[in-house]
């Protein structure tokens, strides 16, 4: 088991970004382009792992040691803050986290007189550290999808959530007043592989660092 | 119900813990290191000299009613025997080699599966300042991983010297460096690189930044170091490496070995080479140690020192299977009496118990159930006295034949279990 170098990958759009970068260093895995419901694929020849994981559970995966590597948002590494190396920024689902309120609000609203407010938002931790940086108390909602609704039926008057293209947030009348963070694809490692697979996952790093593209890449 | 973050140890568990202690400390015992006990209880303003600022974070602490003071459970052991040593071990001939085996309390964030109670088994070697010292404490290290059959295990070898030199020449303010360390502990190359970017620095200094988060690996690393850094701090560290890597090597242990000089951890509290346990598979080191030249100064007498310590439960988790082939709990036999022959069964539980056997006596009538609780109790042998005739039925409950003998062979030891 242990010659394996296994990986977690969130489920969808991430874990098919991930191979095709994977497939420049020639890391493939043909038994995943079968149609069937399987979650853990094998690469015998070239013992490889993969395993397809909810993205939020992905650190957990890789911090237990159930996978060496996985493939996560900076987002979910900012809000778990977990015990792992993230030697690898892959420059792909660019996004950023920001802070949005409605229009209407945001058109009489000054950031600066913020001192108690109410945020709705699917990361708590983050949301929680940045306002405290800032000395405004702050109110959390803890959601868990369709943020941008919280605003539009009174549960909160602004949201922490994350945006792309910002056409969601436009489409329900919000507008952006803050961003928290920048947000990209970045590789992960656990600690103990690192140390005792060094042969194999330094290759591995050291392969993607040539691939990778220099401007963030938005996944649509 | 108990609090979150500490255990009940069943017997399944509680011989595999006592297993890795009496393991550990027969080995320190052959390197000549001699067993201290300190108390369970500190005054935190004296705990908290010999505490680097994560450990100072998670010391549980409470008010004393005897002295008005705040008492703390200890974090960890190393700052105790630090006390001890310079404060009721000044005259003693150095260097001293000091063991202990203790349980301490570290307060925790509120997640599951982390622990507050770890069980330390380590050693302290103090008043060698040299690599030999250095060399002496991995190779121990490995030795023990070794005598426990861990599989696949490497020791992990950083130096913070090596660090401190690179950042001499960076003059920055506090939340800066942190920034930047943070970075670099979690090997985040992009982020470091951002951090830099807004930063005016030397070009050179620049690379030897960049560097660290990729200097991990087999011993090509020290080479690869070397090829990079220019400041004689970090040059000099370098060479401390080879040196114990050279006595590591005299002893053939230097294939489990790999280097980090990324490696952080315990920065305000380490002076030089740091180590590591880890187990494939298992993401948490299993012991920890390393150089701290400035810990018993703390406590009014310097001297140089250096130690590990291995968590008895990360190793416990980290290497189930092999633990639970080489400790299960077991006895050796169980004696039961047919009719009246109690006292028999003493006599004979008596001297078996000599004989180093491990025995239990019950007064279980019923064969059948008499078998079967000694099954499920994991008993080697069922002895059945029978006091008409002196006679012992000894019956093997692993799958050997079943014999039967005088009491007076067993209790004279002509016939063994």
């Amino acid at each position: 088991m242990s010659d394996y170098i296994t990986f977690a990958l969130p489920k969808g759009r991430i874990m098919q970004d991930s191979m095709e970068l994977f497939a420049k260093i020639g890391i493939t895995c043909p038994e995943m382009k079968e149609k069937n419901r399987k979650l853990v694929f094998e690469n015998k020849q070239d013992k490889f792992r993969f395993m397809a994981v909810r993205a939020t559970d992905v650190p957990t995966y890789v911090e237990y040691g159930c996978a060496d590597i996985g493939v996560v948002g900076k987002d979910t590494l900012l809000e778990q803050n977990k015990d792992l190396y993230e030697p690898l920024d892959l420059n792909f689902g660019y996004c950023r986290l920001v802070v949005a309120e409605p229009k209407a609000l945001n058109e009489q609203d000054d950031p600066a007189s913020w001192s108690n407010i109410r945020v709705a938002t699917k990361y708590p931790n983050v949301t929680e550290r940045y306002f405290a940086a800032k000395g405004i108390q702050v109110e959390l909602i803890k959601l868990y999808g369709s943020i941008e609704l919280a605003p539009l039926v009174g549960l909160s008057e602004r949201i922490v959530d994350l945006v792309s293209t910002g056409a969601t947030l436009r489409d329900n009348g919000m507008v952006e007043v803050e961003t928290i963070a920048e947000v990209t694809t970045r590789l992960i490692v656990n600690r103990a592989s690192l140390k005792t697979k060094h042969e194999r996952i330094r290759k591995i790093i050291e392969g993607l660092e040539k691939v990778i593209g220099d401007t963030p890449k938005i996944s649509e | 119900m108990i609090p979150k973050g500490v255990k009940d140890f069943l017997p399944i568990n509680a011989v595999k813990i006592e297993y890795l202690k009496s393991s550990l400390h027969s080995i320190f015992t052959q390197w000549g290191f001699q067993p201290v006990t300190p108390p369970s209880l500190e005054f935190l303003h004296v705990l908290e000299r010999g505490l680097g600022s994560e450990l100072k974070e998670c010391t549980q602490r409470f008010d004393d009613r005897q002295s008005g003071k705040l008492l703390a459970f200890p974090p960890d052991i190393t700052p105790q025997i630090a006390r001890v040593f310079a404060t009721r071990m000044q005259e003693a001939p150095l260097p001293q080699r000091l063991s202990y085996s203790c349980r301490v309390l570290r307060h925790t964030e509120e997640q599951a599966g982390k622990d507050r109670e770890i069980f330390q088994s380590g050693v302290e070697l103090i008043g060698h300042a040299g690599p030999e010292a250095d060399a002496e404490m991995i190779s121990m290290a490995l030795e023990c991983l070794d005598q426990l059959n861990a599989p696949d295990y490497t020791i992990d070898i950083g130096q913070v010297e090596f660090y401190r030199g690179v950042l001499d020449s960076l003059d920055l303010p506090e939340d800066q460096i942190a920034k930047v360390q943070n970075a670099i502990l979690h090997k985040d190359s992009s982020g470091l690189k951002q951090q830099l970017e807004n930063i005016a620095i030397a070009d050179q200094t620049k690379t030897e930044i960049l560097a660290l988060p990729r200097l991990f690996g087999a011993r090509d690393v020290l080479d690869r170091a070397a090829a990079v850094v220019n400041n004689d701090r970090s040059k000099r560290a370098l060479d401390n490496l080879h040196a114990v890597l050279k006595i590591l090597e005299v002893y053939g242990v230097d294939q489990h070995i790999t280097f980090d000089l990324g490696e952080l951890r315990g920065l305000d509290y380490y002076t030089g080479v740091t180590f590591q346990g880890f187990l494939t598979g298992y993401g948490q080191a299993v012991c920890l140690g390393g150089r701290y030249d400035n810990l018993t100064a703390g406590y009014g007498h310097a001297a140089p020192a250096t130690g590990f310590a291995f968590n008895l439960l990360n190793l416990l988790f980290a290497m189930p299977q092999q633990l639970a082939k080489t400790v299960q709990p077991s006895t050796d036999a169980l004696i039961v009496s047919t009719g009246d022959s109690s006292s028999q069964c003493h006599l004979l539980a008596q001297a078996l118990r000599k004989q180093n056997y491990s025995i239990c006596v019950e007064n279980q009538h019923n064969a059948e159930d008499a078998r079967n609780y000694a099954l499920k109790m994991n008993f080697r042998y069922l002895l059945t006295v029978t006091a008409a005739t002196e006679q012992v039925e000894v019956i093997s409950l692993d799958g050997a034949p079943s014999q039967t003998c005088s009491i007076a062979d067993l209790t004279n030891g002509r016939i063994s279990l």
